[in-house]
């Protein structure tokens, strides 16, 4: 366990958390730029976390979410920072148990970053909006399973689901992409488990 | 470049705060609510927010940042309304679908909640300087490595959404498609952000060299460019805010309210 969760302080693993925070700015822009009916806000969180470990995963998703209620006044993310910090958590456990190897175990490590975000938001949900995400797909099954007399957390649970596993999965498939083709120089800075050989 | 925060400094009574006299009046603002558990309590709270930001003259660029929230609000009362799991007396019926009185009472409290977590953070957000925020924190002990990762996301964001135009400027001149059908957008996307993501994770090698040349990693104790005293008016806020929190704790505990 002691391992899994190592992690290196330095300089350059520090200056790599403020560098995902801006990719995650990033790709929800362009998610709303190209209209995807996805978030894609959590790019630069899976990718702190496959770097620098769950540790620093959970510092860049909970700070990522943190910086922007503080300063860009959209709030609601405040109280999500509980999501990110989870979701950067399981995908830096995910990956240091390297299951970010290959592509199919990539996808695995998406899909429980997914379920991560819906265990964790289901709840916040209820509190903050009576159940609903204010995604258009998920509030129409939200509006189903109230409709026909479900409980609340199960029509929450469903709502969130239909919008963060297929959200997860493509965001899986990027970091996957990305991750695989940076250079061994860089990504050996962030590597906690590296060791110096000295030669005298 | 554009800045991503949406602070201004336009000289009101509000910018010259220090800014935890800000932060004392936000947590009393949006608990004092809570606790009380009274729909009016809310009006107030949110009346204080807005008499505040109006004689700050900020009141019509906090609009935008509660505008985003009313098509969210709206569809709460209309699936809260019609649906909710405890509506029993019938308010109106427009049509085939019937209101309910509980479901739009639970909704208004989400929806006064909503306003007024909004209303009290746009009175922080748009009149508090983010690196001002961060040095009065570390002042008070707070990681200058956490500050510095605070301060420098202001610097990264606007400096990617550069590359992130030439970028799409550059694809888009050499034919990729980003209209057009859902699939069309998707298979856009990853040429669109793998660039930026990996020229912002390269230079992230050169910035940690810069930073240790200049003594990032020293453990000696820093000093401070500005100092911003506590003024009367601040003393008056944070007294005040505190004293407010704590009433309503103790109406709550004796049962008056």
């Amino acid at each position: 366990m002691g391992k899994l969760f190592k992690t290196n302080f330095s300089t350059a693993v520090i200056v790599l958390i403020p560098a995902c925070i801006g990719i995650n700015y990033i790709g929800k822009l362009f998610a709303q730029v190209l209209k995807l009916p996805l978030w894609l806000d959590c790019i630069g969180t899976c990718i702190g976390a496959i770097l620098g470990g769950p540790i620093i995963g959970g510092i860049c998703g909970a700070a990522n979410n943190l910086i922007y209620g503080f300063t860009t006044g959209d709030n609601i993310t405040l109280v999500y920072a509980l999501t990110s910090l989870f979701i950067g958590v399981s995908v830096g456990v995910m990956a240091r148990l390297g299951f970010m190897e290959s592509f199919p175990k990539a996808m695995i490590t998406a899909c429980v970053g997914g379920l991560a975000a819906v265990i964790v938001s289901t709840p916040l949900n209820i509190i903050y909006w009576g159940g609903q995400t204010g995604n258009v797909w998920g509030d129409a099954v939200f509006a189903a399973t109230q409709a026909s007399n479900l409980p609340v957390w199960l029509g929450s649970l469903l709502d969130e689901l239909v919008v963060d596993v297929p959200d997860k999965l493509i965001t899986g498939v990027i970091v996957y992409l990305i991750v695989s083709k940076l250079p061994e120089k860089l990504t050996s800075l962030y590597d906690a488990n590296a060791v110096v050989e000295s030669l005298d | 470049m554009k800045s991503i925060s949406l602070y201004s400094d336009n000289g009101s009574w509000l910018v010259k705060l220090h800014p935890f006299s800000k932060m004392f009046y936000l947590v009393a603002a949006i608990l004092i609510p809570l606790i009380s558990g009274r729909l009016f309590m809310f009006v107030i709270t949110i009346l204080v927010s807005i008499c505040m930001l109006g004689s700050a003259r900020m009141l019509k660029k906090a609009l935008p940042l509660i505008a985003f929230s009313f098509t969210i609000i709206l569809t709460i009362f209309l699936i809260q309304g019609i649906f909710y799991k405890d509506n029993d007396s019938l308010l109106l019926s427009l049509g085939p679908v019937n209101f309910y009185r509980e479901g739009l009472l639970y909704s208004a409290h989400i929806g006064f909640n909503i306003l007024n977590m909004l209303l009290s953070f746009s009175i922080l957000v748009l009149s508090t300087s983010p690196s001002e925020l961060v040095e009065e924190l570390e002042k008070k002990g707070f990681s200058p490595k956490f500050g510095y990762i605070i301060n420098s996301v202001f610097q990264i964001v606007p400096e990617m959404m550069g590359t992130m135009h030439t970028i799409s400027d550059a694809q888009r001149s050499r034919g990729m498609e980003t209209e057009g059908k859902l699939m069309t957008r998707i298979k856009a996307f990853l040429p669109l952000i793998s660039p930026v993501v990996m020229s912002a994770l390269t230079s992230t090698r050169e910035r940690a060299i810069a930073l240790e040349v200049r003594g990032f990693g020293s453990k000696v104790k820093k000093t401070y460019l500005y100092s911003h005293p506590y003024s009367t008016a601040d003393q008056t806020m944070k007294w005040v805010s505190i004293l407010c929190l704590l009433a309503v704790i103790i109406l709550r505990a004796t049962g008056i309210l």
